[in-house]
C-alpha cells in the first residue's frame, strides 16, 4: 500500500508540472488552433468596450448586391459615437456559446452593458441538436474553468457530444415526434403537422413546395423551463447579475408574415406565445430588458426566401439596430445621437 | 464504448474496484454487466445479436459433449451452431454486399431489379462470431470441455476488453482464466497501466495525427503530387498499425489491471522479412484462428505445392472478406496469398544468398525487410480505398504526378511522434512494453511514463478518429 501511495504522490506532482509546462508552452497553441472563439473576448477587453453585442449570422450578413454592408452592431454604434463597443460574432453560435464567451470577460474589464442576441429558432430542437454542436461543444471544452492540463485531457478524451450527422438527424426527429405542444393544441406535435403538409415528388426540384415543411420544423415548438436554451439564458442572466453588467435580449424578427402565409395564424400564434414567455421570463427580471423585435421586418426584407434564416437586408438590419439603440438609450442617454436613416 | 474516451476513463477504474472488491463468485457477473454496458454504449439493440449467438453456442457446445458417443448427432449440432453464427455473420455483414452484387448483374442481363438491403454492421461482429465459433470448434474436437456455466460462456464471448476488436480468443485461454480466482497484486496493476499508456500513445498520438493526412489524400489524391501520395501511402502503413496495435494494447492492459492474460496481436510485423512473416507477425489472433481452423483443416503445408497454393489462397480471400464487404478487401487478401505463393516458389526455386560476412547479412536483411515494407504498404491502398475506382486514383497519382499538385504539408512534430513510435517499435523487437519497462532503471521508467502521460493528454489528436477495425 504503501508503494502505491508513493507512486500515486508522484503522479501527482508529475501533473503538476505538465501542467505547469502545458499552460507555459503549449496552451495558447492549443487555443488559437482549437477554440479561436476566444479572441472574440479579449479583443473586447482589449479594446476597453463599455459595451458588447453579442450575435450570430444574423449579425454579419448582408445581400450580395447591397452597398451598405454594415453589421446591425456597427449600425447600433452609430447612435453612440462617443462610448467604445464592440460585438463577438460567431455563426451558428446560441446562448451557450455566448455565456461561455462572456465567461472570458473578466469583471475587471470596462464592459457595462452586454447585448445578446436572442433567436427563437434556436430554442427548437432542429438548432439545439444541430449537426454543428460537436464542433461547437469541442470549442468550449478548452475554455472550460479547468487546469489547462485538464481541459486538454477532457478534449483528448472526447468529453464532448460527438455525433455523427445522421445521429444528430436522429435526436431531432425524435424531438420533433415527442416535444410537446402547448394543451388542446389543434396538433400533438411538430411531426404530425408537418406531415399535414403535402410534400413534393422530387424534393430537390420543389424548394417552395418543401417551404411550409422548414416554417413547422422551425417554429412549431412551445418553449417550456427544461429546455436546454433557457437554462443557458438564465445562465447568461446570473453571470451579468454578478459581473454588474446591464443585460438586453434583442429578440430577433422572424418571418412572420411567411409564416402566416405559408402555415398559417396556428403556426403565428404559437410563435408569438414563445415570445411572450421570453419577455415574461427575462423582461422582469433587475438588469435585464428584452426587446422584442419578433414582428418588425416584413417578408421582403429576409434575404433568404426558400429557408428560414434571421438574415436581412440592410433596411431590416437598420430597423433592429434601431430599437436595440432605444434600449441602450435609457443606459446612455448622454451619449445617445438621434440620426436620420435612410431607412426610416 | 471507445477506448479513448471520457466513459471509458471512468469505466474502467469502477469495474477494476469492484472486480477486487467482490468475492471471486460474483465476480463474472460483475464482469458481464459491465461488457454489457460496454457493448451498449454503442447501438443498445445489437446485444440482442450477440445473445442470439451465445445461445445457440452455449446450447451447441453442451449438446454435443451430451453426444459425445454419437458422432452423427455431434456433428449435426456442430453444423446448426457454425451454420447459424455464420448465418448471423451474412445477413448483418455481408447480405447487402451480396444484394448489390446480383442487382449489378441482373441489370447488366437487362432485368429490372432494384432491390437494396440496408443493414447497419453491429460493432464488433466478426470477432465475436469468430470467438464464439472457436469455442464450438474446440468442443466439436475434444480440446475443450463444454462450459455449464451459462454466465461464464457468456462472458467468454462478451469479455470487454476484447469484445469489440478482439484479440480473437480462444477457451483454452480466456474461458479457463475466467474461472481461475485472481487475487490483487501491484505488479498486475503496473503492467496494466503500462501497456494502457503505450497503447494510448499509439493511437491517440501516433495513428490520429496520421489519419488528418491520410483522409486528405484519399479523398483528393489528383490534388497532390506524388511525394505526398506516397507518403500518405507509408503513413497508411503506420496509421492501421498503430490504431489496431493501439487498440489491442489497451486491451491487453485492461484485462491485465484485472489479472487476465490476454492474446499478443501483434509483434513488430514490420520488421518482417517475408510477407509469411509478416502475417506470423499481424493481426496473430485472427491468422492463428484462419490457421488452426481453415488452414490446416485444408491440408496445411504437408501437400503438394499447387494444393498448398490453393490452401494459401483460401485462406488469405477469407481473411480479405472477413475484414469488409467489399471486392477491395477481396482483392487485398487475395494479393497478399499470391505473394505468399511467388515468395515461396521463388524460395524453392532460387538458391538463397548466404553472405559470409555479417554486415552483408544484416543489410540484406533491411532490404527484405524494406521490400515487404513496400509491398504491405502498396497492398493497403486497397484496403483503405472506398471503391476500385478510388484505388485506381491513389495509384495512378502516385506515380503520375512528380510535377505538379499540392505537397502534403505535415507538421514537424508529426516527424516526431512517427519517429519515437518507429523506436519504441524498434526497441521492441519481440518484446512488449510493459515487460521491457521492468528491465529498466526506475528513472528511466518513470522518465518514460511521464514523457507518454504528457504527449498524449497534450499531443494527441482532437480530431475524432474511429478505430479502424470498429467497422469489422
Amino acid at each position: 500500500m504503501k508503494k502505491l501511495l508513493i507512486r500515486i504522490g508522484i503522479v501527482a506532482v508529475l501533473l503538476v508540472a505538465m501542467n505547469w509546462i502545458y499552460s507555459k508552452w503549449f496552451y495558447e497553441r492549443d487555443l488559437q488552433a482549437h477554440s479561436d472563439m476566444v479572441n472574440l473576448p479579449r479583443q473586447v477587453v482589449a479594446d476597453s468596450c463599455r459595451i458588447v453585442y453579442l450575435g450570430e449570422s444574423s449579425n454579419r450578413t448582408y445581400g450580395w448586391a447591397e452597398s451598405d454592408q454594415r453589421k446591425i452592431s456597427d449600425m447600433v454604434w452609430v447612435y453612440f459615437p462617443n462610448v467604445r463597443c464592440g460585438d463577438m460574432t460567431k455563426d451558428a453560435s446560441h446562448a451557450e456559446i455566448y455565456y461561455n464567451m462572456l465567461k472570458l470577460i473578466p469583471k475587471e474589464s470596462s464592459v457595462e452593458t452586454v447585448v445578446v442576441t436572442m433567436n427563437l429558432r434556436s430554442f427548437d430542437a432542429g438548432w439545439i441538436y444541430s449537426r454543428l454542436e460537436t464542433a461547437l461543444q469541442k470549442q468550449l471544452v478548452l475554455l472550460k474553468d479547468y487546469p489547462p492540463l485538464l481541459n486538454r485531457f477532457l478534449l483528448a478524451f472526447k468529453a464532448y457530444p460527438i455525433r455523427s450527422e445522421k445521429e444528430w438527424d436522429k435526436l431531432v426527429n425524435k424531438h420533433w415526434r415527442t416535444d410537446p405542444m402547448p394543451p388542446d393544441f389543434k396538433w400533438k406535435s411538430t411531426y404530425e403537422w408537418d406531415m399535414s403538409f403535402p410534400w413534393p415528388e422530387e424534393q430537390a426540384d420543389n424548394d417552395l413546395m418543401l417551404l411550409p415543411h422548414h416554417y413547422v420544423k422551425a417554429y412549431a415548438f412551445q418553449i417550456c423551463d427544461d429546455n436546454p436554451r433557457v437554462k443557458d439564458f438564465d445562465a447568461i442572466v446570473k453571470l451579468c447579475q454578478k459581473r454588474g453588467w446591464n443585460l438586453i435580449f434583442n429578440l430577433l424578427p422572424e418571418n412572420v408574415d411567411k409564416a402566416n402565409e405559408l402555415v398559417g395564424q396556428d403556426l403565428v400564434s404559437l410563435m408569438q406565445l414563445n415570445r411572450d414567455y421570453l419577455v415574461e421570463r427575462y423582461g422582469g427580471q433587475e438588469g435585464v430588458t428584452v426587446v422584442d423585435n419578433l414582428s418588425l421586418v416584413r417578408d421582403v426584407n429576409f434575404i433568404d426566401q426558400n429557408w428560414t434564416t434571421e438574415h436581412y437586408y440592410a433596411e431590416g438590419r437598420q430597423l433592429v439596430a434601431y430599437q436595440v439603440a432605444q434600449a441602450l438609450k435609457l443606459l446612455y442617454l448622454a451619449d445617445y445621437q438621434e440620426i436620420t436613416s435612410s431607412y426610416q | 464504448m471507445v477506448f479513448n474516451s471520457i466513459a471509458f476513463v471512468v469505466f474502467l477504474p469502477i469495474v477494476v474496484l469492484l472486480f477486487y472488491l467482490l468475492p471471486h463468485k460474483w465476480r463474472w457477473l460483475m464482469l458481464l454487466a459491465a461488457s454489457c454496458v460496454f457493448y451498449m454504449w454503442f447501438v443498445p439493440k445489437y446485444i440482442l445479436i450477440l445473445l442470439v449467438t451465445i445461445v445457440i453456442d452455449y446450447s451447441a457446445g453442451i449438446l454435443m459433449e451430451k453426444h459425445e458417443n454419437e458422432p452423427q448427432k455431434k456433428k449435426t449440432f456442430f453444423v446448426i451452431s457454425i451454420v447459424s453464427t455464420l448465418l448471423v455473420l451474412f445477413i448483418f455483414k455481408y447480405l447487402g454486399f451480396v444484394n448489390d452484387n446480383l442487382v449489378w448483374l441482373c441489370q447488366k442481363l437487362g432485368l429490372d431489379v432494384r432491390t437494396s438491403v440496408n443493414i447497419i454492421l453491429p460493432i464488433g461482429l466478426s470477432f465475436h462470431t469468430f470467438q464464439s465459433m472457436s469455442y464450438v470448434i474446440e468442443v466439436y474436437r475434444g480440446h475443450q470441455k463444454a462450459e455449464r456455466h451459462f454466465g461464464y460462456y457468456a462472458l467468454y464471448v462478451m469479455f470487454f476488453p476484447q469484445l469489440v476488436t478482439g484479440p480473437i480468443e480462444r477457451p483454452g485461454n480466456l474461458l479457463r482464466q475466467l474461472h481461475e480466482h485472481k487475487d490483487f497484486r501491484y505488479e498486475n496493476i503496473s503492467k496494466g497501466m503500462r501497456l494502457i499508456l503505450f497503447g494510448l500513445f499509439i493511437k491517440m498520438v501516433v495513428a490520429d495525427h496520421l489519419g488528418t493526412y491520410v483522409d486528405e489524400v484519399y479523398a483528393h489524391p489528383a490534388e497532390y503530387n506524388s511525394w505526398s501520395v506516397m507518403l500518405a501511402m507509408v503513413f497508411y502503413s503506420f496509421q492501421i498499425y498503430c490504431d489496431f496495435f493501439g487498440y489491442s494494447t489497451i486491451a491487453l492492459g485492461s484485462a491485465k489491471l484485472m489479472g487476465f492474460n490476454i492474446s499478443d496481436n501483434f509483434r513488430t510485423p514490420y520488421l518482417s522479412k517475408n510477407i509469411g512473416e509478416f502475417w506470423h507477425r499481424w493481426h496473430i489472433s485472427l491468422s492463428t484462428w484462419f490457421r488452426d481452423y481453415v488452414y490446416i483443416p485444408l491440408g496445411g503445408s504437408r501437400v503438394k505445392f499447387g494444393r498448398w497454393a490453393f490452401n494459401i489462397m483460401v485462406v488469405f480471400v477469407l481473411s480479405g472478406i472477413w475484414h469488409g464487404a467489399a471486392w477491395t478487401f477481396l482483392f487485398w487478401g487475395f494479393a497478399h496469398g499470391l505473394l505468399h505463393i511467388v515468395e515461396k516458389a521463388l524460395k524453392q526455386h532460387v538458391p538463397r544468398l548466404e553472405p559470409k560476412s555479417k554486415w552483408l547479412s544484416v543489410s540484406l536483411d533491411v532490404l527484405r525487410i524494406a521490400k515487404t515494407f513496400v509491398l504491405v504498404t502498396l497492398f493497403w491502398v486497397m484496403f483503405r480505398a472506398t471503391d476500385f475506382a478510388n484505388m485506381r486514383d491513389i495509384f495512378v497519382a502516385a506515380v503520375s504526378n512528380f510535377g505538379g499538385g499540392q505537397s502534403l504539408a505535415v507538421k514537424p512534430e508529426v516527424w516526431l511522434y512517427l519517429g519515437l513510435f518507429i523506436l519504441s517499435d524498434l526497441l521492441l523487437f519481440n518484446d512488449r512494453f510493459d515487460t521491457w519497462c521492468e528491465g529498466k532503471p526506475m528513472i528511466v521508467r518513470w522518465l518514460v511514463y511521464a514523457l507518454l502521460i504528457f504527449l498524449i493528454i497534450a499531443c494527441s489528436s482532437v480530431n475524432s478518429f474511429p478505430f479502424i477495425y470498429f467497422q469489422f
